[in-house]
């Protein structure tokens, strides 16, 4: 494809999903804003009487204090000690902002608190005042300037005066504020959830066919009008490209029939016939010479369709995994069962741990195993374990029977995401295999930043148990959406070659190579290791730790997982153009390194977002630089061992680091408590931040192109 | 109408379906929390007033089984909130000491509400059952250790009418945003995707006069035309070759 028929394909309709965006976001935006205006009148309306109620309820406790002093023979209107049990109700009851005591003529005698405008006005009101000389009257209830008052009176054998309560009237815009955060995640989840469904519903169509469209035009321009015999969808492009299709069906019937007539002339033609038919032989001659006719052959027809089909699924089932991320470890805390000889942090951890030892040691094989079984079967069967997994571990009972679920789910994550690898793998070539990559990983990004929000909110709503039961049923819609990709298993060239897990002896021989281990060992395994300890252990554990919600620490994962998405892309472009991709992973680290050390500062709220943004920031900067610094770092050992190998053993140490990720942390979190950990954690990317970038300063770098 | 454009509309809708029903799941949950939290609160209020009560008798060196006038100002207490069903105190085993229901003196709590205790990293704990809440308060001594638990027992029912209605409220609000994306959605696509679809109805026009020998039709200023120029010069540059050779082939006779 040339460049013109490419940039139109992409921009055009790129800039075409950017405005539907737009306005459905637009929509969705206002359509909130009615749920939300219509919930905040109910609220007012629903929640204004209950806590009136329970004011009165607590305006009886007080009462019951006060007759109880005054029984003891204190005068009513020197009491000691009112306004400091105002203030013990305070701290117990934040919606409550006012307090206090009046006499039988309204006058002030204690009083603690905001006071309203005009509360005095109305403490003097006769319909007040008659409550307090009623001692047989329970209770009543006022909005006066911004708060509501319940008014109670005081009285033992005669009437002594009357307590107020005053409630804060913007406590229902509390409570409401935080339901604005969530549907404030739900509105940037819509927005990823849009563009995929646009690609998934429209989109992958229209670009295949666009695509296919720029393709025919490129191929018609140099010559090539060899037809096709592909069903089109009966959509605009479909009907588009069959019209083109008819085109070039015309010309090769023309060329045929113009061929066979010269062929048959020339059969029965002898001597100076011959000779009168050789402008017309050479003018054939010359037709072949710049076009070509017939059919085209199978190889030439690429699979576009058929890669874009693998998205939804896989961002189904990634989505149900990411999901768990904001409350799995709180879940865990909840089945933990003590264990002889190991920390509750550290069991607590266990779980995230043998998932991550389960998809790093399981990858390097399940890739063969699913070449041989078909990726789509392969995937099916992942799903499928991963939905038992999913579905069981939502009834575990306790830790033991939990870890056997979890297993189960991380068995059918690396069958699953292997096998889909393996998908982009057999349709792509060397021209395309980039897209379908950025095609795969643009997936299982969006699911990252959508899953653990939504997760966080739904764990708060429905319960833990629940919540793995919705990620069991995006589980099985993923199988929904696997079981329709194609059956027919394909190949392309270049993944024809067997895929196999790395040696032993390359393993050993690569954990013994200092350049290898320079980039592995201070770069990879660190940034997994800090990944894996604070973002699935640290974070989840110590929001819930400081009082705040699961959905409070999905939000945190989704700002983790937003800062990949912008800043990736750039990163790994500016690496790419400035081939110095140590300096990335150098920043890149040290900013990671540097998040941790902002507790040392604080351990407010906003310093964990800080530390959250950070990370992303760092780990954004330096894990495309990364892999590709590889070719570039260890281009002696790709020689002896294979790319395969020496990327085989990266990958596999670089999953091992995800794995003992929650493990380093748990052991900080028993000698330092959260905040050490995270400041211990932070420390050690730092110093390896700072030892790589002095390892590879000076170094003699041959630029090479990124290799995944 | 488009199947691109059916195709565009459907995403809209089920963007839309998708957080509208988030925002009234959220809303509904928030309420029902929120509700929950302030009724379980102002029982609790309730709870308060008998714990103060056991710690000072305790405070006077009394043996928390021995609290004789326990059991009247517990009834008493039981009757300032309409809410509250029972009142239980029980000790670590889960036996019940003290109730404003003799009956279940001396029978065992459900399991959950001691686990539920134990689990609480404050003073207060909740606990589910089929029929009724559970707000409790750990007792302890003046030396911090806990002696016994407070229950209070009251009805579902306060809490789950409340949720009702809001939730019917919410969901009639949430079914009226979305009836009014459904109409307004479509609507603003249409205006968004004009351009797209006449780029490619021109397209499509302009596919159907491929093979046309005449003059090219005029630039519709689609983002299509250099490619659609492209398309037609080769074709007219394969049928000018192929006219050529018919044409030799003629002249040959």
């Amino acid at each position: 494809m040339t460049a013109v028929t490419g940039m139109l394909e992409k921009n055009y309709l790129w800039r075409i999903y950017w405005r539907l965006a737009g306005v459905i976001m637009v929509c969705v935006v206002i359509a909130l804003a009615v749920v939300s205006y219509f919930s905040h009148r109910v609220f007012d309306r629903e929640l204004v009487p209950e806590t009136e109620q329970k004011a009165a309820t607590v305006a009886a406790s007080v009462r019951a204090l006060i007759l109880k002093a005054t029984g003891y023979g204190v005068a009513f209107n020197e009491l000691y000690g009112v306004e400091q049990t105002f203030g013990e109700v305070f701290e117990e009851n934040p919606e409550f902002a006012y307090a206090a005591v009046t006499d039988l003529d309204g006058k002030v005698l204690f009083a603690r608190g905001k006071e309203a405008d005009q509360a005095r006005e109305y403490f003097r009101r006769d319909t007040v005042r008659a409550v307090g000389l009623d001692p047989t009257a329970t209770w009543i209830a006022a909005h006066v300037n911004g708060q509501y008052f319940i008014s109670m009176p005081i009285a033992s054998d005669k009437p002594l005066g009357i307590l107020h309560i005053g409630i804060d009237g913007k406590f229902v815009d509390n409570v409401l504020l935080e339901v604005m955060l969530d549907v404030l995640v739900v509105l940037v989840v819509s927005l990823f959830f849009t563009l995929e469904l646009l690609n998934f519903m429209a989109g992958a169509r229209l670009a295949s066919g666009l695509g296919e469209f720029g393709q025919q035009v490129d191929r018609m321009r140099s010559g090539d009008f060899t037809a096709t015999a592909r069903i089109r969808a009966n959509d605009e492009i479909g009907r588009l490209l069959r019209r083109i299709d008819a085109a070039i069906d015309h010309l090769n019937v023309r060329y045929e029939f113009l061929v066979g007539e010269l062929d048959d002339k020339l059969r029965a033609a002898t001597g100076p016939r011959r000779e009168q038919l050789r402008p017309a032989v050479q003018a054939l001659e010359s037709i072949r010479a710049r076009f070509r006719f017939g059919s085209a052959s199978k190889d030439s027809e690429t699979d576009e369709m058929n890669l874009n089909r693998i998205r939804a699924p896989l961002f189904a089932f990634i989505l149900a995994e990411e999901m768990t991320r904001s409350y799995l470890p709180t879940y865990v805390n909840q089945l933990l069962v003590p264990i002889p000889g190991l920390s509750p942090q550290v069991v607590i951890g266990l779980p995230i741990m043998l998932f991550m030892l389960i998809v790093a040691l399981g990858q390097p094989y399940l890739g063969s195993w699913s070449e041989r079984v078909g990726r789509r079967r392969a995937m099916l069967i992942g799903a499928s374990i991963a939905t038992v997994g999913f579905a069981a571990t939502s009834l575990a009972i306790n830790l033991y029977d939990l870890l056997l679920w979890r297993s189960l789910c991380a068995l059918g994550y690396a069958m699953v995401f292997v096998a889909a690898q393996g998908y982009v793998l057999d349709r792509t070539g060397h021209d395309n295999r980039a897209q379908g990559f950025a095609l795969f990983i643009g997936a299982i990004m969006v699911a990252t930043v959508c899953g653990p929000s939504i997760g966080g909110i739904l764990a708060d709503n429905i319960g833990f148990r629940a919540s793995f039961g919705v990620s069991a049923v995006m589980a099985l819609t993923s199988l929904l959406a696997i079981a329709r990709l194609p059956t027919l298993e394909v190949r392309t060239l270049t993944s024809q070659r067997p895929s196999r897990g790395p040696r032993m002896r390359e393993v050993v021989a690569l954990l013994l190579n200092k350049r290898f281990m320079t980039l592995t060992g201070l770069a990879a395994i660190p940034a997994k290791v800090i990944l894996t300890g604070v973002c699935f252990y640290l974070v989840p554990l110590y929001i819930v730790s400081i009082g705040n919600t699961s959905a409070m620490a999905g939000r945190m994962l989704m700002v983790y997982a937003v800062m990949m998405v912008l800043i990736v892309p750039l990163s790994a472009s500016l690496s790419d153009a400035s081939m110095r991709r140590d300096r990335y992973v150098s920043v890149g680290l040290i900013i990671s390194g540097l998040s941790g050390m902002l507790l040392l500062v604080s351990d407010s709220f906003l310093v964990l977002f800080g530390v959250v943004f950070l990370l992303g920031l760092g780990q954004a900067l330096s894990i495309a630089a990364q892999s590709a610094l590889v070719a570039e770092h260890c281009q002696e050992e790709i020689r002896i061992y294979g790319s395969d190998a020496v990327y085989g053993v990266y990958r596999l140490l670089e999953r091992l680091g995800n794995a003992m990720g929650p493990l380093i942390a748990s052991i900080l979190v028993i000698f330092w408590g959260y905040q050490g950990a995270f400041i211990a954690i932070s420390g050690m990317v730092l110093v390896c931040g700072i030892a790589f970038t002095i390892a590879t300063r000076g170094m003699d770098w041959t630029p090479a192109p990124a290799t995944s | 109408m488009g199947t691109i454009r059916v195709r565009f509309i459907l995403v809209a809708l089920v963007v839309s379906f998708f957080a509208v029903g988030m925002a009234a799941f959220l809303n509904y949950f928030k309420y029902k929390s929120t509700i929950g939290n302030i009724v379980k609160s102002r029982v609790l209020v309730v709870g308060r007033g008998i714990e103060n009560s056991v710690q000072a008798s305790l405070q006077l060196g009394m043996q928390f089984s021995e609290l004789s006038q326990l059991p009247q100002l517990m009834q008493r207490e039981k009757g300032t909130d309409r809410l509250v069903r029972g009142i239980d105190v029980f000790d670590y085993s889960g036996q019940v000491i003290y109730s404003t229901d003799r009956a279940r003196v001396g029978q065992k709590v459900p399991a959950t509400w001691t686990q539920a205790a134990e689990r609480s990293k404050t003073t207060e704990w909740t606990a589910d059952e089929s029929d009724e809440f559970v707000a409790g308060i750990s007792v302890k001594n003046a030396f911090d250790l806990t002696v016994g638990f407070l229950a209070l027992r009251y009805g579902r029912d306060e809490v789950e009418r409340a949720a009702a209605t809001a939730g019917r409220e919410i969901l009639l609000a949430a079914l009226a945003s979305f009836l009014g994306i459904a109409i307004v959605a479509p609507l603003a696509l249409i205006v968004v995707i004009r351009r797209f679809e006449r780029d490619l109805r021109s397209l499509e026009a302009a596919a159907s006069h491929l093979e046309d020998r005449q003059q090219a039709p005029p630039s519709s200023g689609s983002a299509f035309d250099s490619a659609i120029g492209h398309l037609r010069a080769s074709l007219r540059d394969a049928n000018t070759s192929l006219d050529e050779l018919r044409a030799k082939l003629d002249a040959a006779g």
